[in-house]
């Protein structure tokens, strides 16, 4: 058991929790953190796994994680501003199927 | 010993997520969850990635932090009396998804652990050919020497996703000023620590050349700056966009595609960027944009204006 190893089972641990809470949470916000939590446990992945961990340095998926957490933070940035609208108009921060669901 | 650490970590961001999907408030949520992104970038530190780790902290827990704040308390703002209802759905399916979820991405994950690496792999391609760019940094150097049209979309989809967040605000009333900072020690505390960000995010753009660094972790801290001044009321949010605020705005994607554009025309490749001192330039462009575009997606507003202090 080394490093790598141990980073692939916390992201596998992590994108489960974030696929269990995406699916359970009502509040978009929620389902918003959910997002966010899956998308670093495959960021773990890419670098955990790239086996950058055991001594050869690898920039290449270092990089493309970086590019990730931007393009994360600006999805998660459009996302909060549609969640605030549909808000205004509804008055709800949940989606209509997840109200039927809970019938 | 260093396992340990390791492995301390690697349950603190299981307990912390997990802590956040199943917390009652969604204020403790957001929270968590920032904590959760600054735990992250322990993570990233140990395994080898500063740069992540920079970002990180910066981006991914301080940016997304704020914003979320941001979205939270204009949701408080428009029905106070009911911000969070602390609403489940009940899935029986949940579990079990969830569990194959994790699953599967474990079997990736040590699949591509215990593969055999062939010696000739792109990485190591990559770091050979990067000694001779002279930017010691190899994130910094893949970004922009190999994935350079990645880049400059990647500042095109922070500038789209602004956009994109204000065409869904397009009819809405002004959003309330915030209350003016009138405490004796804030104009004195913004004296010290504005100067201060600016330095810090200024060495980080030109050490990203060179160690853990670059545009967007440079970026996101001169935006921490803009944000301290639109809560001490210094800056505050204006309904139209002037050519002050719409120029920089642009100004990382216009320089990049001009120099981009300039090396087509010398006969270089698309993109292809001829010296150090582009690579710079471009930073420096790159970094006011997306300090700029972050700042717009906190304040919720179009443009900016001098607050009347």
């Amino acid at each position: 058991m080394n490093t790598a190893w141990l980073f692939v089972i916390v992201a596998a641990l992590l994108f489960g929790i974030g696929v269990y809470g995406l699916i359970i949470a009502g509040h978009l916000l929620r389902k918003l953190f959910a997002i966010n939590i899956m998308g670093n446990a495959i960021f773990i992945l890419m670098v955990a796994a790239s086996g950058s961990l055991d001594g050869s340095p690898d920039a290449l998926p270092q990089a493309l994680v970086l590019t990730g957490i931007v393009i994360a933070v600006s999805a998660t940035a459009f996302a909060l501003a549609l969640m605030v609208r549909l808000y205004q108009l509804t008055g709800k921060a949940t989606l209509q199927d997840d109200e039927d669901a809970d019938d | 010993m260093n396992l340990a650490i390791d492995a301390l970590i690697g349950l603190g961001l299981v307990i912390l997520a997990w802590q956040t999907i199943s917390g009652r408030s969604l204020f403790r949520g957001i929270v968590l969850f920032v904590v959760f992104g600054l735990t992250m970038a322990l993570a990233w530190a140990r395994m080898g990635a500063p740069d992540l780790a920079l970002a990180e902290a910066a981006i991914g827990a301080g940016v997304t932090g704020a914003l979320m704040l941001v979205a939270y308390r204009r949701l408080v703002q428009l029905h106070p009396e009911e911000p969070a209802q602390p609403n489940r759905r009940r899935s029986r399916l949940a579990l079990p998804i969830a569990a194959l979820a994790a699953g599967l991405v474990a079997v990736i994950g040590l699949g591509a652990v215990s593969a055999e690496r062939e010696p000739g792999m792109a990485g190591l391609a990559v770091m050979s050919e990067l000694a001779d760019t002279g930017l010691g940094n190899p994130i910094t150097g893949v970004l922009l020497k190999f994935r350079n049209l990645d880049t400059l979309l990647e500042v095109a989809v922070l500038l789209a996703a602004f956009l994109a967040a204000r065409t869904v605000f397009a009819d809405e009333e002004k959003s309330p000023t915030p209350p003016r900072g009138d405490l004796p020690l804030v104009g004195a505390l913004l004296a010290i620590i504005i100067p201060l960000t600016i330095l810090v995010a200024v060495h980080l753009l030109l050490a990203g050349s060179r160690e853990p660094g670059g545009a967007f972790q440079a970026g996101a801290v001169l935006a921490a700056c803009g944000v301290l001044l639109i809560l001490s009321g210094r800056l505050q949010p204006a309904t139209r966009m002037g050519l002050a605020v719409g120029l920089p705005l642009v100004l990382g994607l216009l320089v990049f595609s001009l120099v981009g554009l300039a090396a087509l025309v010398m006969g270089a490749p698309l993109l292809a960027l001829p010296g150090l001192w582009t690579v710079y330039l471009i930073e420096t462009a790159m970094m006011i944009s997306i300090a700029l575009t972050l700042v717009l997606l906190f304040a919720g507003a179009s443009g900016l204006r001098r607050g009347d202090s």
